[in-house]
């Protein structure tokens, strides 16, 4: 083997024991540790249905409220949890630091595919046991719906490990992260769609990359949905610079890392 | 082999800038034992954590060959919340070796009974310190990086410790850190002495343990001298 392919290697045994280890550490503790992953974007679901129905708001075209709103909250919700998770890698994990073969970096890609994972297998039970329920399942594009999820989680791990980074420099980044969190969730489209919105809105919420990666999972999802505003390579540009920024961070604060 | 260029290390503090090792060059062969002798503080824990590679250098390089075990010691890889078993999975697998043959031999070594299946946080340091060395034993390095830990418990584990250490003297190199000199000439052939963020080899712990011994007191006269002025 050669020196990179046996790097490689020994790469992927550390991330997958770090995943694994994470599972028993997150989802162990209880063993209703992983319904936690189901109930949470259940309750919310739940709530925003309720909230609709009192408001007498019905879904867009073609959509009902369940799967609409479920388009909506799970690539919200494995944004942020992936952003917080991996902001928290390193303090959250820092005894494995000890073992020189575990870097930083190993507890940041553990956590992104870790949540990414969890949130596609919620989203196919959520979607899919509604689908069951109503003996009727249609889906416009699955690669577009999933491409939808799987940016929404990369742009979660790119922000995160920049914050993640940056929380090396100063204990204030980890307070202001609520901060960052709070509007996007009324700026990421989980309850409206692009389309029915007012022109000056729209232009507004097309700013944030998030709002992109959830059209995108709905544009894929429904044959009756078609959004002309929102393009992939937004959100991946979005990508690309906060993973350049967060890896070049990674480099500079690695020997400022501290194991006690 | 190990061997460490110009490594120097600064923590930032609040009131500035700490220099915790200062230009360190030195040469460590294969299969010989070397001690670290120090005072609390001194760097020795932190130089170790360098020559393992879980801490980077502020500047220079090590260059290592052969797999480097993690500095054995109290403060350990372990996650509290997982039990003695479930630690030493991961650290089997992230070291690519046999979990069961891991698992059972660090069960073994370690001797601590039915609490190898409790979380790591209920366990006492002296427990710790079984599972961690018990674990470094049941994984093969070329070196052995350990802190302090031959020091704790009882002499019947310390004894276990030495043996399992000489059955490995053939195979295996070890550089041990520790700010006592008894352990130290037990365990080691050479020694270095950690002062002020220099390092000094001596070819015997002995002659190591001279040039502690007159520091201290050197630092003793110092601080009366300072008291009394």
């Amino acid at each position: 083997m050669s020196t990179l392919s046996r790097g490689l290697s020994s790469q992927f045994e550390v991330i997958w024991a770090v995943m694994l280890r994470e599972t028993l550490t997150r989802f162990g503790a209880h063993s209703f540790g992983y319904l936690w992953a189901l109930l949470e974007p259940l309750l919310m679901i739940f709530t925003f249905w309720v909230l609709m129905t009192i408001a007498h708001r019905p879904a867009p075209p073609g959509m009902d409220i369940f799967t609409f709103l479920c388009t909506g909250i799970v690539p919200y919700n494995l944004f942020t949890n992936t952003a917080n998770k991996v902001a928290d890698s390193i303090n959250g994990n820092r005894p494995l630091l000890y073992y020189p073969l575990v870097q930083p970096l190993d507890l940041v890609f553990a956590r992104t595919i870790l949540e990414i994972a969890t949130y596609g297998a919620v989203f196919i039970i959520l979607m899919g046991g509604h689908a069951l329920y109503h003996h009727h399942l249609e889906v416009d594009d699955a690669l577009v719906a999933s491409m939808g999820l799987l940016v929404a989680g990369l742009l979660g791990a790119s922000l995160g490990m920049v914050l993640c980074m940056l929380g090396q420099y100063s204990k204030f980044v980890d307070r202001a992260r609520g901060f960052i969190f709070r509007p996007l969730f009324w700026l990421s489209g989980v309850f409206y769609t692009v389309a029915h919105l007012p022109e000056k809105a729209r232009d507004a919420v097309l700013v944030n990359p998030v709002l992109h990666c959830v059209e995108l999972v709905r544009a894929g999802w429904f044959k009756s949905y078609h959004d002309t505003y929102v393009t992939v390579t937004y959100p991946l540009l979005f990508i690309l610079v906060l993973g350049f920024i967060g890896l070049s961070l990674e480099r500079a604060v690695r020997t400022r890392i501290e194991l006690t | 082999m190990i061997e460490l260029k110009n490594i120097t290390k600064l923590y930032r503090t609040k009131t500035g800038e700490n220099l915790v090792l200062d230009d360190i060059s030195v040469f460590f062969r294969a299969r010989e034992s070397v001690g670290i002798l120090g005072r609390n503080g001194a760097g020795k824990s932190t130089l170790l954590r360098i020559i393992g590679g879980a801490e980077m250098p502020t500047y220079g390089e090590v260059i290592r060959t052969g797999q480097v075990s993690w500095p054995i010691g109290f403060a350990g890889g372990f996650s509290p919340s997982l039990s003695g078993e479930e630690n030493c999975k991961f650290a089997a697998r992230i070291y690519n070796a046999d979990i069961d043959q891991v698992i059972d031999e660090t069960r073994d070594f370690a001797d601590i009974g039915d609490y190898f299946f409790e979380p790591v946080r209920t366990y006492s340091s002296g427990m710790r310190a079984r599972l961690a060395f018990g674990l470094s034993m049941a994984i093969d390095f070329d070196i052995y990086l350990v802190d302090e830990i031959t020091a704790v418990g009882d002499a019947n584990f310390r004894e276990k410790c030495q043996r399992a250490f000489d059955a490995r003297r053939e195979r295996s190199s070890l550089i041990m850190v520790s700010h006592a000199i008894e352990t130290l000439q037990k365990y080691c052939t050479r020694c270095a002495l950690m002062l002020d963020g220099k390092l000094t080899v001596y070819n015997s712990v002995d002659a190591a343990a001279r040039v502690y011994d007159r520091s201290l007191k050197l630092k003793g006269k110092k601080e009366s001298a300072q008291k009394a002025g």
